[in-house]
């Protein structure tokens, strides 16, 4: 059962049959997602999978929704043709960038957080609750739960506290609780744990919005839904500016949103190469990463925070901690619906080590006068390895899914710690 | 008859509900756990339930959360574990119920985790995670070796639900006495005896109410409510903690607890 499957190793897309990639029994991509939550969430759960059914065709939330996305956190984002940085890796490939990072609050999280808070709302519920890794999600939750009138806790690893500081204010001026989670790891998976003990509690009058495509059934499917946005201005918008859809579509994977929002739209474009690029941290030797996607002894099938995926591991089957220069990218477990693109081989799943996202983030802001976030620098960071390598004439997206002042103290101790 | 039919009608002839103490596989160190187990037993323990440690543990509260830590750094495993049951079954023939998550399971497999469990001499299961929906695997494979199955209802358990549940359900129905997490509760949800009452409207099996119940007076209450079995767990694990940062073990004070809580199940 535990037996990583090779089948995806080099499977050719034409394989692929099921383009949209639905859930083939409810709650499923293929074998993977699932409800694995304790039977208190269960009534919830089952609360929120009807109410969304509803809320997605109630014309009235959804105009309500288009108008926030648009005049509150500045969608349609633009898709930037990044010129300088082509020509610095070779001239070859012309490189796009998704600009998700200039969203309100700075990343595509808003997008998400908005979807969910209203939905909270649709089901008459007074309490938002989140967890964050860097703080974006975090953020972006505060700010809906802000602009919606609502109560609103974070669940936040201490690690990541500290790493993520600015964010860290930022949730509290909105008039967000942020909540220290000390166990564990004290980083992402520590945080959504109580989360989903809060929720347990609370769940008469509260919603648990996911950041990420994860968690146990409808959460996966709501956020690919709420991000897939990304992916439909896209397809348009680089249809615009090249005149054709492009080769090859990259994306940042911690929990994986940013990247199955984007993804989504091009499935069924099987000329299109799907890529998402997790952390390698520092490499992968031992356990200090974050690639659950890619072979190695940490990485196995498993059950996590309610879906059944590739989660890392250590051999007694309890759950790995994890290391990324980047609090958001720093998760064990990673998206089903991910899990199924990989094993059905729609999409390919790469890494990038810490030292290679952080080369990134400098060449963007050197060549662009863009800083990225240290997340979406993993995704630069395989543009800049491959576009050198490419045809030429290659059209490359890469989604930058969020801005990078966040993470300034992380870069700056990152390089301090290199030149000892 | 199996274990938990004769533990449940004895403990009726007797006019008692069954106490259930709860500790975590492992926890503080391998053989203080046997010592832990004996002091349950000698106390007047009716049915032991055993929790296998995991690192995250979503449904448990933080004395729990640490055991798990304690357990884990001890050196517990699979083997290990299985061990420790077969040494407990060595001087004692009560049930013993194991409580994992799904995780646990399916790092052996559904199938080697049941047959090394039933040779252990495990009676039940209860997965914290794993809702009778995705236990399909896991059933089969249960009652292929004997096992029988738990599962949990709470307040917000809509009737249809209790029934189909019930329906699933072999050796006990484990009814939270609250939503939320474990944890030893100063005062006892009033919701406890509505729902005993809505469940025994849907299926005639045990039902052991847990979650929250710390004291001689809770059990009292939770028996005349109309449980056959009393689930105490964190109040319990919270003495193992206590004993472990003192340097002491908490053997002694946990048996005269244990029957304490014991005296607590006869009915009024």
């Amino acid at each position: 059962m535990n037996k990583r499957s090779t089948k995806a190793k080099g499977a050719n897309t034409k394989s692929v049959k099921s383009s949209r990639a639905k859930p083939s029994k409810p709650g499923y991509f293929g074998r993977f997602g699932g409800t694995f939550a304790p039977e208190t969430l269960m009534p919830a759960l089952a609360e929120v999978r009807e109410a969304y059914g509803r809320f997605r065709d109630d014309e009235r939330w959804q105009a309500e929704y288009g108008r926030l996305l648009s005049t509150y956190c500045g969608r349609a984002t633009p898709l930037y043709e990044a010129v300088n940085l082509g020509e610095r890796l070779g001239g070859r490939a012309r490189i796009f960038l998704k600009r998700e990072d200039l969203n309100h609050t700075g990343a595509h999280k808003i997008t998400n957080a908005l979807g969910q808070a209203l939905l909270a709302r649709f089901m008459g519920k007074e309490r938002l609750i989140a967890e964050t890794g860097a703080g974006q999600h975090g953020v972006a939750t505060a700010t809906a739960a802000a602009l919606l009138g609502m109560e609103c806790d974070i669940f936040m690893g201490t690690v990541d506290m500290q790493r993520q500081l600015p964010n860290v204010y930022r949730m509290n001026l909105l008039g967000a609780r942020v909540v220290p989670v000390d166990s564990g790891g004290r980083t992402l998976k520590d945080a959504v744990n109580e989360a989903m003990r809060d929720w347990t509690r609370t769940v008469r009058n509260t919603h648990y919005a996911f950041g990420s495509a994860l968690g146990p059934h409808p959460f996966p499917t709501i956020v690919r839904d709420f991000q897939s946005v990304i992916g439909r201005e896209c397809r348009e918008q680089i249809r615009a500016a090249a005149g054709r859809l492009p080769d090859e579509v990259v994306a940042c994977v911690g929990g994986g949103s940013n990247a199955i929002g984007i993804f989504s739209a091009f499935i069924k474009d099987k000329g299109v190469r799907l890529t998402g690029v997790e952390a390698g941290g520092f490499g992968l030797r031992g356990s200090q990463h974050a690639v659950r996607l890619t072979p190695s002894p940490y990485s196995r099938l498993g059950i996590l925070h309610g879906a059944y995926s590739y989660v890392l591991q250590d051999k007694d089957g309890q759950i790995a901690d994890t290391h990324s220069v980047s609090a958001g990218l720093d998760y064990s477990g990673v998206g089903p619906e991910h899990a199924h693109l990989f094993e059905s081989g729609r999409a390919n799943y790469t890494y990038a080590t810490d030292e290679e996202a952080v080369g990134a983030f400098r060449l963007l802001c050197e060549a662009e006068g863009i800083i990225p976030a240290l997340e979406s620098s993993h995704a630069v960071a395989y543009a800049v390895k491959h576009a050198p390598k490419m045809a030429a004439g290659s059209v490359v997206v890469v989604n930058l899914s969020g801005r990078g002042d966040k993470d300034m103290d992380s870069v700056a101790k990152f390089l301090e710690a290199r030149k000892k | 008859m199996n274990r938990y039919e004769e533990a449940f009608k004895m403990a009726k002839a007797r006019r008692e509900s069954a106490l259930i103490p709860f500790a975590v596989a492992g926890d503080p160190g391998p053989d203080a756990f046997l010592d832990v187990i004996k002091a349950y037993v000698d106390g007047g323990a009716d049915v032991l339930e055993i929790g296998y440690p995991f690192s995250d543990p979503v449904a448990d509260g933080p004395v729990n959360q640490r055991a798990s830590q304690r357990a884990i750094k001890a050196g517990l495993n699979h083997s290990l574990f299985f061990s420790l049951v077969k040494e407990i079954r060595s001087f004692t023939d009560i049930p013993i119920g194991l409580l994992t998550y799904a995780n646990t399971i399916n790092h052996l497999g559904a199938e080697a985790f049941c047959k090394k469990a039933e040779r252990a001499g495990i009676d039940s299961i209860l997965t914290a995670d794993m809702p009778p929906e995705e236990s399909i695997d896991l059933d089969t494979q249960m009652r292929k070796h004997g096992i029988g199955r738990v599962y949990i209802v709470s307040e917000l358990t809509p009737d249809d639900r209790m029934r189909y549940i019930g329906n699933r359900v072999d050796s006990f129905v484990y009814v939270v006495s609250r939503p939320g997490v474990t944890g030893a509760d100063a005062a006892l949800s009033s919701s406890v005896k509505t729902t005993l009452t809505r469940l025994k409207r849907v299926t005639d099996k045990p039902a052991a109410v847990g979650f929250g119940i710390a004291t001689p007076k809770h059990v009292r209450e939770v028996t005349g409510a109309g449980a056959q079995g009393v689930i105490v767990g964190s109040a319990l694990v919270n003495m193992i903690e206590d004993a472990v940062n003192k340097g002491k073990s908490p053997a002694r004070a946990l048996k005269k607890r244990v029957s304490e809580l014991k005296a607590a199940t006869r009915h009024a």
